[in-house]
């Protein structure tokens, strides 16, 4: 019965209950009319009898009377009730198909749906009713689904181009090297420039592969309380020489006792690399700066430069993998594509965001935000943050 | 000093035949790992290079047979894996230090070179080369008469170059022994060559030999003459 029960269509069961629902309903409300009507025929004919009215040969008549009349009722609501609940079991049937057609339309629609039609929505024929929010729900969840894989899609095709890129450059100069026979110099030079090209291959293919294995979950994280001015101030000072060569100011200003719980090497790495990224693209003889903060419930790192800022088509995806503003100049500069990739990991793994805005004065400023631990209030020794400021610059 | 390399793919045995013979190793190969390892169980070696993705008998099962035999020859294992795990397990059944492929071969050399070294005191408190010398107590740097200005990443530099003089160091090298940072990035490469530039400015200034250079695609070295 069970299985049936479950293997039945909605339509069926539905039918099954609205039946059975009425069928019970019907029959307690017939038995409660059919003997308060004899009640009242009782009662009436002892009304009478008291009265002494009748005699007593009519009395019996008049017993018989209401017997047969109770009979009469009985008799119809006895055939009354079954046509009644197979009418409405007929009615319902054909109602439950019409309430449902939609969603067996919705199925049909729904299966053409493959990942090569993803961007196809489904029909929404009266989207205040259920069907209708349903339907809204598919497509919500087609359309999330539509943007992950053009995502990868996008992802594939940059990845290939940026595989494919350094493994022409390296057959190109392998082949013109055997064309004819060059001096030594020539060949060493050649040999130099394969061994770049390769060097960008192998740290390409370990970006990609840490990445993925990050997709997966796979990377261990080894958190730890640590003081994020201290972190900030090493990892922009081993740039500091980079902002030099371009004679920008690093102006570094980080508050000290802002403990956050995190795995020093990979949030470094997120810090290393947007702070990168603010030198990179921060004109010659401009300001770059970094500052550590106490917010309301989280630690900040704010990191501003004087670049060109961001243009508003591309802040959406300047996270994504291969991204590149600038298409020909952070290849030449010899990035993966993959550096502001690295830093929303790094950030988010260890539980922070990392969100980007234009400064109206020009520039942009990046900000990475962290939740504080609750022992920040300085109960860990801290050593001073600058102790370490001057080490590495210079 | 004998180095048994044990590696299937022939392209690469004979790169690290030819690089390890170029640095006077004495040098025998073994291009499956039942070979591997009955050589390594039966002949003298100072040193065994392992690949442990072998056909038949894979590398891990090997190191994992010679220390049961009481072979505690110093094992360097290649692995173009580079999961936790692998390098664990391979830790744990007693290889001695590990690099995963692709590696730059200066850096292999450099590994091989501390191998053989251990258990030898190397406390040296003076690195020289030519008329360069380090002093690591006072952490003073003299060419010839010339004091030179470093400020502690140079020094560090500087001590990490002396000694492997004569040796090629890769960026991936200095990066992670001298810079500290375990992963390959671009910002760290950048920060290497400036930080070489600065160093270079102040230790071969004009009229004394050239003692660092740069080889193009591979790294630097320190050494006297023609790299």
């Amino acid at each position: 019965m069970r299985q049936w029960w479950s293997s039945a269509s909605i339509r069926t069961r539905l039918t099954t209950w609205y039946v059975s629902t009425m069928c019970l309903m019907l029959l307690v409300y017939a038995s409660a009319t059919y003997f308060a009507v004899r009640h009242e025929f009782y009662e009436q004919l002892e009304d009478q009898q008291r009265d002494g009215r009748a005699e007593v040969l009519g009395a019996s008549r008049a017993e018989d009377r209401v017997e047969m009349q109770l009979n009469e009722i009985l008799v119809v609501l006895v055939l009354g009730i079954p046509l009644i609940v197979a009418l409405a079991g007929v009615g319902g049937y054909v109602l439950a198909r019409r309430a449902l057609e939609p969603i067996d339309h919705l199925a049909s629609e729904a299966r053409r749906v493959t990942a090569e039609r993803l961007h196809e929505r489904l029909s929404v024929p009266n989207q205040h009713d259920e069907i209708g929010r349903l339907a809204a729900v598919f497509n919500e969840t087609l359309a999330r689904l539509d943007s992950s894989f053009a995502q990868l899609r996008r992802f594939t095709s940059d990845a290939s181009h940026e595989l494919r890129t350094p493994l022409s450059v390296i057959r190109g100069i392998g082949e013109m090297g055997l064309r004819e026979t060059r001096t030594v110099p020539e060949y060493k030079e050649a040999m130099g420039s394969m061994l770049e090209e390769v060097d960008r291959l192998t740290r390409l293919v370990d970006t990609l592969l840490r990445l993925s294995r990050a997709d997966a979950g796979a990377v261990p994280l080894r958190r730890k309380p640590l003081d994020l001015g201290q972190l900030v101030g090493d990892a922009a000072s081993s740039l500091a020489v980079l902002a030099e060569e371009r004679n920008q100011q690093l102006h570094l200003d980080l508050a000290s006792g802002v403990i956050v719980d995190a795995d020093p090497l990979i949030l470094r790495e997120a810090i290393t690399n947007v702070v990168d990224n603010a030198i990179k693209y921060s004109p010659k003889e401009s300001a770059v700066g970094v500052r550590v903060a106490r917010a309301l419930n989280c630690a900040l790192i704010r990191v501003t430069d004087e670049g060109p800022g961001i243009p508003p088509e591309h802040r959406g995806r300047i996270f994504d993998r291969f991204y590149r503003v600038d298409e020909g100049r952070s290849r030449d500069s010899g990035g993966t594509g993959l550096g502001l990739a690295i830093a929303k990991w790094a950030v988010e793994s260890n539980g922070g965001q990392i969100t980007f805005e234009n400064l109206s004065r020009g520039g942009s400023a990046f900000e990475i935000t962290l939740p504080l631990t609750s022992r920040s209030e300085g109960s860990l020794s801290v050593q001073q943050v600058n102790d370490t400021k001057g080490e590495y610059a210079s | 000093m004998r180095v048994l390399v044990v590696e299937d793919e022939r392209k690469l045995a004979q790169v690290l035949v030819a690089a390890l013979k170029a640095e006077h190793y004495d040098v025998v190969v073994a291009v499956t790992g039942e070979d591997g390892f009955f050589r390594a169980n039966a002949e003298v070696f100072d040193l065994v290079v392992l690949d442990l993705m072998l056909p038949g008998r894979s590398g891990l099962e090997i190191l994992q047979a010679l220390r049961q035999r009481r072979v505690s020859t110093p094992v360097l294992i290649l692995t173009a894996r580079d999961g936790l795990d692998d390098r664990v397990l391979g830790l744990d059944l007693g290889a001695d230090d590990y690099l995963i492929k692709p590696f730059a071969l200066p850096e292999l050399l450099a590994r091989i070179r501390a191998l053989l070294r251990r258990g030898r005191p190397s406390d040296v408190l003076r690195l020289k080369a030519a008329d360069l010398e380090l002093d690591l107590v006072t952490r003073h740097a003299t060419r010839g008469t010339r004091v030179l200005d470093l400020t502690i990443r140079e020094f560090e530099l500087l001590d990490y170059l002396l000694r492997h003089q004569g040796h090629l160091v890769s960026r991936e090298m200095l990066a992670r022994e001298v810079w500290k940072e375990p992963h390959r990035a671009t910002p760290i490469d950048n920060v290497i060559d400036v930080q070489m530039t600065r160093l270079r400015k102040k230790v071969d200034v004009e009229g004394s030999p050239r003692l660092i250079h740069t080889i193009r695609g591979v790294g630097f070295v320190l050494r006297e003459g023609e790299p």
